[in-house]
This record gives structure tokens, C-alpha cells and sequence, in this order.
């Protein structure tokens, strides 16, 4: 599940459960607002989180994105209107990501959904949507609890994840299948995830119980805290968009709306899933984006958000986001271009006080080969080239 | 067994599956009978279902008194489709009108009376003595006349703003091509309050009390408020009888309207099942794929167009599992404060003064003071019943030979604005009939007198007749509400061989068939367009 963008302009965010655990790891004591929450920057370094996360195990205070518990014997229909994952088809302990539609079709946030019991679903989104949930409910034997205040989210990914997970004597929780039971003497809920190209695992526990575990797990010096800025470079190599940053959530007031195409994420709202609200919106707009959201490579040792990027000499887009990528050793944003432009290479502005452009090539990121590979399933044609 | 046993015993089957029908109408109402007939026409088999056990929906013939019949529903016709009347034939059908343009005769507060000509483009016939007031009056209504006529296709179903088709575009153009004086009027009259605007072109006077009088009545939204004037502007580009902005009497009263159109659903080949409750709407992927019966059997159809209320429609038939979120906030949101009532009065004796008898054969409002009307708005949104009420009243015993009865009269009276309640006491329906006669006697002193019996139907009631929503025919609120409600119902969420006609679809109060005909055209061209 991917962060929103920082909320930069908020007034004293409140704690997340896990706050006072993480706290006192956080050396940089770097810390930012997402949705109102507390989130770390920097715990140590950016570099020093981002390799822990590449070949051990990564913790994440997953505390500000919101949660849901939906229950009810229409729990199921409720999730598969309210989102495009395929609620209504999950079994008991799977997880599907999905998209978050207007009336319109058009992206109004990404959600995952995980099955925990016949009619217990927990539905994760990086940003609340209470009024749309509220209004998603009506009519329908389901209730939609927000849980976010009243538990502890930890993010477990990395190679060593079942390493960590054994170290504190969760051998029990899969890293492939949802589930909530009481884990030593702890509520717990466990779902896989995916954060970027990473598996992982969120534990979700009551919050008078978020200490509890995470001692549990760095007692056994396992696993190192990361933070925002470490996570947004596996974010980009995984070619993730981030709501807010990188498109504006429909509905947004002066958004100008994309729909799952433009963003490159067409194969999660695919439109012979079952019914899903905004899906006959976006049968109306499906095979035509008027942007793209390209992820690009760039022989450079910065960028800015904001810069202009140009194809064929002609101006196409802006960048929406970028960070240094040591797995690429370049850096590599996202570009919010023309849907007309269809080369593979571009040229960004330089930032300033450099002056001319500099070269960008697209690059197959995991997001954008599932694009790839449904549009090849659907048999419509893709421009993407290598 | 033999065939007519076996067809009884397939009838009462409660799983049967019914098959090759080519479309399904739910809801006998005006509008129901209007889209039946026209894909009965094209030569579609159509069966039309109707929950009540009477074809007509609200519109029905009702004994009121003993031995007294009257009309619930509408007692006049002011925005009758002129395109129904000429493409279902229903003047050959049986509409015959006993009065096409009727005068209105206005009783104010203060004790003034004014006679309005029923044709409004004959303004200056108006008992008017002061000339100023007279040249002001044919100024308007030339202005209010010709923007109106201009505004029709945005009053017509499918065609507001919104609406995203063929007439959306056809409104955008000639909206686009309006002349600078014409756009200049229609931007001052679509935002303008109706007070505003009349009383910047008759400050205090009585024109201005008789005009916010028509405004107002059946209107959900005061017209001291943003957008109100465009009621008036609604209520003049409607036509009855080929007249633009009169009203009209039919024979028999709106009930012979019902009767045309269903002699012309029949000649259509239509079947028409009355007393057929229906369970659900089927939906198949994105397609609908016919009905559900309460009993548990299947009419399947690629076409099914409601003609019922929209919460019924979308939130009960479809589900909510099924239509868009955006389109079930729009339906959810909806809470009705304002409703007007229909009181039919059984009168003894017969007037004996020529005064009172021209009167009679007139349309006759109550325009209470501005003042009174603003505080009406108040007390009705506050859900108290206000003091005085905007009355009109016809007369159908004198204007119609038909409905004549032996030394008594029936008046009919339509009052608002009255607070919408769901589900009213006794005590209410009490303090409204109170209210409305103490009305009706500020303009017919000691009629009370005269009293026979009354009756008194409210909206709730005619939903409940029709097994609507309770708030189906409230007021509606202001046209840009309106238009905007309408424009998402009419897009029948995207389901494809849906369409929608029920009352949401339509702008304004008023009898007039043209949803069901904009429903039904839009199958048409589907069902072709597939055929091909």
C-alpha cells in the first residue's frame, strides 16, 4: 500500500499507536503528516533504510493510511462496489489490490482488500473516504468501521520477513494469506502486502498493544525502522503512482481527474470484472487516455518536481515525482505526459541553476509489466516498447 | 387437463419464466401508458405492469361523496406533450378538451380582484385601469413569453443541461446562437429570485403578488430564492390544448388523458397487467435483462423502462449493489419539506348570481400577500402549516357537461405550500383542511356554509395509491436541482437497455407524458440500432 503525499500544511498530527515505539528509534527525529498522523521521515538514513529493506527486513509504521473492518453478510457486495478488486471472488485469507472509482471512472484513490473471514473484510486506503463510504453503505446489510485510531499498523517487508516474523514467535503468520486469530496472548490480524516490488506482511493489533509487539520483534534485533523517504525510492523503482503527488484524487477540488489508464493501472480495474461503481463511466473513456503516466530513467543526479518534459522538442508533460535510485544508480521519476507522446525516449528541463535538457528514457518498472501483460490478455494494443 | 385449466394453473405458477417480450413497462401512471404505446406503435411486444390494481397510477377516478365521483391526481392540464397528443392520436383516442384556455380570476388579500385572459399573449385584456401597469404587464409577458418558448427544449425531458445527448448539444447550440439581448435575459431571469425580477418591473403592486402567486404554487423552493424565477418561465413554455402557457380542462378531467392513452397502449397492442407487483429489476452483466415478479416469476425483456418513482426504480428494483454511488447520493439526499394538497369540496346549491357563475368557469387563485407567501415558505419548510395558502380552484361540475350534478357542485383546490409529512396524523390532516378553507374564505366569504363533504388527499397519498415513496410527489426543489437530479436518473446508471421516465425525470409539476415519450424513443433508437 503506497503513502498519500504529506500533508505539509497540517497542524499538530496526532501519534500513530505505533508513535512512541518508533520515536525512540528515530535519530534524525525527521517527521512529517499523512492524513493527520504522525509518519517518519529518516529514522537513521534514507540509504541505510533503503538497503535494509532491499536485503533484510524493513518495519513500517503503517499507522497513517486507514483502515476499515467491514462486516456484514454483504460485506463482500459492498467491496466489490466500492473498490475493483475482486471482493465478491476472494476466499477467506486472500488479498486483492484495486482502485477506488467516481461515478465517471475516474481514480479517486488505490485500495486492497483482504478477506479474513466469510464476512469480515479489512479494507486498506491511503487517504480516508468516510463520506463516500458512508454514502457506498447505504442500503446494504454491511457495516464500515474505521479501525485506523484504534490500531497499530506494522508494515514486515524484505527478504528476511519470515525471519522477523519467526524471531518474534509469529511463525504462525503467513506471508501469503490473510488471517486474524490471537497471537500470544495478542488480537492480531496479519495481511500480505506489497510495497513496491517488496512482499511483506502488515500486522494489524489493538493499540494498547502496539508495544508489545514491536518489542518483540527488535529485541530479537531483527529488522530496522524505515521511514517515508526510503520507502518513496521502492516506491518509484516499483513504478507505483502516490495519490496526491502523482495524480490528484477525483473529486479533489481543481483535480483534474485520470482514469486507471492514464495512471497505467488499467489492470486493476479491468472491465470484465464484475460490477464496480465508475465502471460503466470508464467503459465510456476506456481506449481513451488523453495523459500517461510514464515512468522515466534520467542521466542525472537530480530533478525537480514541476520540471517540463518535452518529446520531440515539443513539450508534453511535467515530472510529478522523483528520487535518486542506487538500484539504477540514475534517478528515475514518474511524468504525467501527453497521451499522444509515444516515444520511449524524452528530455526533461534541468533544474535550476543548470541550465538545457537532460535525456530520459521510459523503463519497464513491476507495475508497468502487469499493465503490459493484461493489455496483451485483453488483446488491445499497448505502445509500450522497450 | 384441458387448455384453460393448464393456462390458469401456468398463470398461478409462481416460478414461470416468461419469455419472448421485446420490452417491459413498470408503472401505469401517464407516463408508463405514453412509453407503452409508442413501442407498441413500433411494432415491439410490450407487456406494461402496474403494481395498483387501476391503470392510471395517482391519476384516478375516486368516489369522494356518496354518489360523488371525483379526479385525484390533476385537475388541470398546463404542459401536456403536444408531440404525444399528434404521435399517439389521442384526440382520435378520445381527449376532447371542454375548456382550452381558461381566464384566471385572482383574489387578493387586500379585497382586489384581477382577471387574467387565458391567452397570456392577450395580456392587455386584463382588468387593469391603470395604463402604466398595463404596458408594464404585455412588456413582460412579451419578454417572459418569448424567453420561455426559447428555454422549452432546456424544460423538456433529456434536454437540460447535463443531460449529455443529442438534446443537451441541440440546447448547448441554440443557446450558443441566442441573441445578446436574448443571453443577457436568460443569465438575469436563471439566477434571478422571482421577487427580484418582478419587482423590479412592478415594484409593489398587485401584478407583483399575482405573479409570485403562479410562481410559487406547486414550486419547492420560495420565490424569494436563487434560481425560482425559472418555475415561471417552466410553467409558461409548457403547451395544453396547443397553447402556450394556458391551462386546460379536459372532458372528464385529467382521468380522460389516462383513458386516451390507454386506448392507445391497446390499439398498440400493449398488454397491460394491472395489480402486478414487482420484486426486482434483472440485471446480467451490464445489461438489463427483464423483470422479477413478487411472486417469483421471471418477465424477461432486453428493454425495461421504469416509470416509477426513482428511489423504487434504482434503490429498490435495481439495488443499491448497482447503480453508482454518486447516483444513490443524489436519490438518498432528497428529503422533500414542501407539498401542495388537493381538497375536493362537494358544494350544495347552485350559484344563482352571473358573477359567480362566470367565475366558475374560470380558474380562480388566492395570491396571499408577499409578505404572507415568504412566511408560508417559512412556516411549511419549518414543517408548521402556514396561516394562508396560495389556492387555486376549478370548478369541474360547471365547466365540464359531464361531470354536471343535480343542485350541488364540486370545487376542486389545489393549496400550497403545505409542509411535506410522510406519514401525517389526524391532527395534521386536521390544522391543513383548516388551513385551506380559512384560505378559500378569504375569497368565497361564508362558502364554509356550503359545505356537503370534503376530501382531502395529500402527497403521501397519492404515493401510497401508487405503492410510490412517500416524498414522490412532494415539490420539487429549484430547476437547477431539478436538472440536475433529472439529467442523473435519465442516464438509467448506465444499464444498458434501461430507461427511466418515473417523475424525476420530468421539470416541474404538471401533467404532461413527455418523459415517457423521450424513454421510450431513446429504447427505440437502441433497439434498432441492435437489430441492425
Amino acid at each position: 500500500m503506497i503513502f498519500p503525499a504529506e500533508d505539509f500544511y497540517a497542524d499538530a498530527p496526532r501519534p500513530t499507536p505505533l508513535f512512541p515505539a518508533v520515536a525512540a528509534h528515530s535519530e534524525a527525529n525527521l517527521w512529517t503528516s499523512v492524513n493527520g498522523w504522525t509518519a517518519a521521515r529518516v529514522y537513521t538514513s534514507t540509504a541505510q533504510e533503503y538497503e535494509c529493506a532491499k536485503s533484510g527486513a524493513a518495519l513500517a509504521d503503517l499507522g497513517p493510511l486507514a483502515r476499515y473492518a467491514v462486516r456484514g453478510g454483504e460485506a463482500a457486495a459492498f467491496l466489490g462496489r466500492l473498490t475493483s478488486a475482486p471482493a465478491l471472488t476472494l476466499q477467506a485469507g486472500e488479498s486483492a489490490r484495486g482502485l477506488m472509482l467516481d461515478d465517471r471512472g475516474f481514480v479517486i484513490d488505490l485500495a486492497e482488500v483482504s478477506r479474513l473471514s466469510e464476512d469480515l473484510f479489512l479494507l486498506t486506503l491511503p487517504a480516508p473516504h468516510a463520506r463516500h463510504i458512508a454514502l457506498a453503505v447505504r442500503g446494504l446489510d454491511v457495516a464500515a468501521e474505521n479501525i485506523s485510531g484504534d490500531v497499530a499498523a506494522l508494515g514486515v517487508f524484505g527478504p528476511q520477513t519470515a525471519g522477523v516474523l519467526a524471531a518474534a514467535g509469529l511463525k504462525s503468520v503467513s506471508e501469503t494469506m490473510a488471517a486474524s486469530g490471537v497471537l500470544r496472548g495478542v488480537e492480531t490480524a496479519a495481511r500480505p502486502i506489497q510495497f513496491g516490488a517488496l512482499p511483506g506482511v502488515e500486522l494489524i493489533f489493538p493499540k494498547d498493544e502496539a508495544l508489545t509487539i514491536w518489542e518483540r520483534i527488535i529485541r530479537r534485533g531483527v529488522g530496522t525502522p524505515i521511514g517515508l523517504d526510503a520507502m518513496e525510492i521502492l516506491r518509484l523503482e516499483a513504478g507505483a503512482p502516490r495519490p496526491g503527488l502523482d495524480f490528484m484524487p477525483a473529486g479533489r477540488p481543481g483535480a483534474s481527474p485520470r482514469t486507471p489508464e492514464e495512471l497505467g493501472l488499467a489492470h486493476l480495474a479491468p472491465l470484465d470484472r464484475g460490477w464496480f461503481n465508475g465502471r460503466r463511466g470508464l467503459r465510456e473513456l476506456a481506449g481513451k487516455p488523453r495523459r500517461r503516466l510514464r515512468a522515466l530513467s534520467v542521466d542525472a543526479e537530480a530533478a525537480s518536481p514541476g520540471a517540463a518534459v518535452f518529446c520531440d522538442a515539443k513539450p508534453v508533460g511535467r515530472i510529478t515525482s522523483w528520487v535518486w535510485s542506487p538500484a539504477r544508480k540514475r534517478v528515475i521519476a514518474f511524468a504525467d505526459v501527453d497521451a499522444a507522446s509515444r516515444g520511449n525516449t524524452y528530455e526533461i528541463s534541468a533544474t535550476p541553476p543548470a541550465e538545457g535538457r537532460l535525456a530520459a528514457k521510459r523503463f519497464e518498472t513491476v507495475e508497468s509489466a502487469l499493465a503490459k501483460a493484461f493489455a496483451g490478455e485483453q488483446g488491445v494494443a499497448t505502445d509500450f516498447r522497450r | 387437463m384441458n387448455d384453460a385449466s393448464k393456462k390458469t394453473a401456468d398463470k398461478k405458477n409462481p416460478h414461470l419464466i416468461e419469455g419472448g417480450i421485446d420490452a417491459i413497462v413498470i408503472g401505469s401512471g401517464v407516463d408508463g401508458l405514453t412509453a407503452a404505446a409508442y413501442l407498441g406503435r413500433a411494432g415491439l411486444r410490450t407487456v406494461l405492469i402496474g403494481a395498483g390494481p387501476e391503470i392510471g397510477g395517482r391519476i384516478a377516478v375516486r368516489e369522494i361523496a356518496p354518489g360523488v365521483e371525483g379526479v385525484d391526481g390533476e385537475h388541470l392540464v398546463t404542459v401536456l406533450d403536444p408531440e404525444v397528443i399528434a404521435d399517439l392520436e389521442l384526440y382520435r383516442h378520445g381527449i376532447e378538451f371542454a375548456a382550452r384556455r381558461l381566464d384566471t380570476t385572482y383574489f387578493f388579500e387586500s379585497g382586489g380582484v384581477l382577471r387574467f385572459d387565458g391567452d397570456l399573449t392577450q395580456a392587455a385584456l386584463l382588468s387593469l385601469d391603470d395604463d402604466s401597469d398595463r404596458e408594464a404587464l404585455e412588456a413582460f409577458m412579451g419578454d417572459v413569453l418569448e424567453t420561455s418558448a426559447f428555454l422549452r427544449p432546456a424544460f423538456a425531458p433529456g434536454g437540460y443541461p447535463g443531460g449529455g445527448d443529442a438534446h443537451q448539444r441541440a440546447l448547448e447550440k441554440s443557446l450558443g446562437q441566442a441573441s445578446p439581448e436574448m443571453a443577457m435575459r436568460i443569465r438575469k431571469y436563471l439566477f434571478a429570485t422571482a421577487d427580484d425580477v418582478l419587482r423590479a418591473r412592478f415594484g409593489e403592486g398587485a401584478l407583483r403578488t399575482l405573479l409570485l402567486a403562479e410562481t410559487s404554487l406547486r414550486s419547492g423552493a420560495s420565490p424569494f430564492e436563487p434560481f425560482s424565477f425559472m418555475s415561471l418561465l417552466r410553467r409558461y413554455a409548457g403547451e395544453a390544448a396547443g397553447l402556450q402557457g394556458a391551462a386546460a380542462y379536459p372532458k372528464g378531467g385529467a382521468a380522460s388523458v389516462v383513458t386516451a392513452l390507454r386506448r392507445a397502449a391497446q390499439a398498440a397492442k400493449v398488454d397491460v397487467r394491472a395489480a402486478t407487483p414487482i420484486k426486482s429489476i434483472l440485471i446480467e452483466g451490464d445489461k438489463v435483462a427483464g423483470v422479477t415478479l413478487l411472486d417469483g416469476g421471471q418477465v424477461r425483456a432486453s428493454i425495461v423502462i421504469a416509470a416509477v418513482d426513482a428511489q423504487q426504480a434504482f434503490q429498490e428494483m435495481i439495488g443499491p449493489q448497482f447503480i453508482d454511488i454518486g447516483l444513490q447520493r443524489m436519490l438518498t439526499a432528497r428529503r422533500p419539506h414542501i407539498a401542495s394538497a388537493r381538497m375536493q369540496i362537494v358544494l350544495k346549491g347552485v350559484a344563482q348570481d352571473d358573477a359567480t357563475r362566470r367565475n366558475m368557469m374560470r380558474r380562480l387563485v388566492y395570491a396571499p400577500s408577499p409578505e404572507a407567501i415568504a412566511s408560508a415558505f417559512i412556516d411549511a419548510r419549518a414543517g408548521r402549516v402556514p396561516e394562508r395558502l396560495i389556492v387555486e380552484a376549478v370548478f369541474p361540475t360547471a365547466l365540464d357537461e359531464g361531470a354536471a350534478l343535480d343542485k350541488r357542485q364540486i370545487m376542486s383546490v389545489l393549496a400550497h405550500p403545505l409542509p411535506f409529512d410522510a406519514e401525517p396524523d389526524a391532527e395534521r390532516r386536521e390544522a391543513i383542511r383548516s388551513a385551506i378553507l380559512d384560505s378559500i374564505e378569504m375569497f368565497a366569504a361564508g362558502f364554509s356554509g356550503r359545505i356537503e363533504a370534503e376530501d382531502l388527499r395529500l402527497a403521501c397519498d397519492d404515493a401510497q395509491s401508487v405503492h410510490a415513496s412517500s416524498g414522490a410527489y412532494a415539490s420539487k426543489p429549484d430547476i437547477l436541482q431539478q436538472w440536475a437530479l433529472a439529467a442523473a436518473v435519465s442516464g438509467s446508471g448506465g444499464i444498458s437497455g434501461f430507461y427511466f421516465c418515473g417523475p424525476e425525470a420530468q421539470i416541474g409539476a404538471g401533467l404532461s407524458c413527455a418523459a415517457g415519450r423521450v424513454a421510450a424513443r431513446a429504447a427505440l433508437r437502441a433497439y434498432k440500432k441492435g437489430a441492425a
